[in-house]
């Protein structure tokens, strides 16, 4: 007999919370994208983020790493996000963001891709399943 | 007129890119310390934009819209964060968030309207889940925040 109720776990509630923050991120994007340009809104979108960023380096008490090599990536993360990003805002202005942002959802794609032809990473059934789910999509989004 | 393909390939394109680099960036630092570096990287795009282009004629409503846009995008991160400290598998709690879209297509039929076609439906079905399978990564490499999205 069971007698211990099921807890909902704590890590769940974070995980819709995440789902729910970036689902929100989507959304806000698209009424601004009708109204802002993609660099425009890729400024404020800077801006906003950056109390964030700096709350979760105040919660890191200092502990932020500073490997050369570590901060290169970081930096180029950014760079490559962020003209990334002006391509989102660009679609979303001319597309609805229930088609755009399940879209652009698909991106690691190509990190797989990468990470197998440059890291050498294998590929595990479920992500080439996805592979081919993801180029499906793009081809009846497409149309 | 370029079709919003393009522009979406755009971004899958560079977010891919970014992927490998956070997968080469967080094997030498830590994912929390990456997103500070990543902001950081966001920051020195923004000295070329600015010359290229002002918020001047936006309304107060658009500029509010996308810094919390921007702040609520950064809230996901901290989540994510939060979630793996929580005791999350990655190979679980990954593939989970990569559903966010899900999200977004609840907000902008309820709120903005939008009708997306019977073709556009299973279109946008095979993406989430098309997200959710390639964020698929078992057995974590050493720690748990060793595997980390982003979607900036």
């Amino acid at each position: 007999m069971q007698t211990e109720r099921w807890h909902f776990p704590i890590w769940l509630w974070y995980a819709l919370l995440c789902i729910f923050w970036w689902g929100l991120w989507g959304f806000l994007s698209k009424i601004g994208s009708d109204k802002a340009s993609p660099m425009q809104m890729q400024i404020l979108f800077t801006l906003g983020m950056l109390p964030v960023a700096i709350g979760i380096l105040v919660q890191m008490r200092g502990k932020l790493d500073r490997d050369r090599a570590g901060i290169t990536y970081g930096l180029l993360c950014g760079i490559a996000t962020g003209l990334g990003t002006l391509g989102y805002y660009a679609a979303l202005h001319v597309q609805n963001a229930s088609v755009v942002t399940p879209l652009t959802g698909v991106f690691p794609v190509l990190t797989v891709v990468l990470a197998f032809v440059v890291l050498r990473e294998r590929l595990n059934k479920v992500q080439m399943g996805g592979m081919l789910l993801a180029l499906a999509s793009i081809i009846i989004l497409s149309i | 007129v370029i079709h919003w393909v393009v522009y979406a390939s755009v971004a899958i394109v560079l977010w891919g890119v970014n992927g490998l680099f956070m997968k080469l960036g967080t094997n030498r630092v830590s994912a929390r310390s990456m997103v500070i570096w990543v902001t950081a990287g966001f920051v020195l795009l923004l000295p070329l934009m600015w010359t290229t282009t002002t918020l001047s004629d936006l309304s107060t409503r658009v500029i509010l819209v996308g810094l919390i846009a921007g702040a609520v995008n950064g809230l996901g991160n901290w989540a994510v964060f939060a979630c793996l400290e929580k005791g999350a598998k990655a190979s679980v709690a990954i593939p989970l968030t990569a559903l966010y879209p899900l999200c977004t297509v609840a907000l902008a039929t309820a709120f903005l309207n939008e009708r997306p076609t019977v073709l556009q439906w299973i279109g946008i079905a095979l993406a989430v889940a098309a997200g959710a399978m390639l964020s698929y990564e078992p057995a974590p490499v050493t720690t748990t925040e060793k595997q980390v999205p982003c979607v900036q």
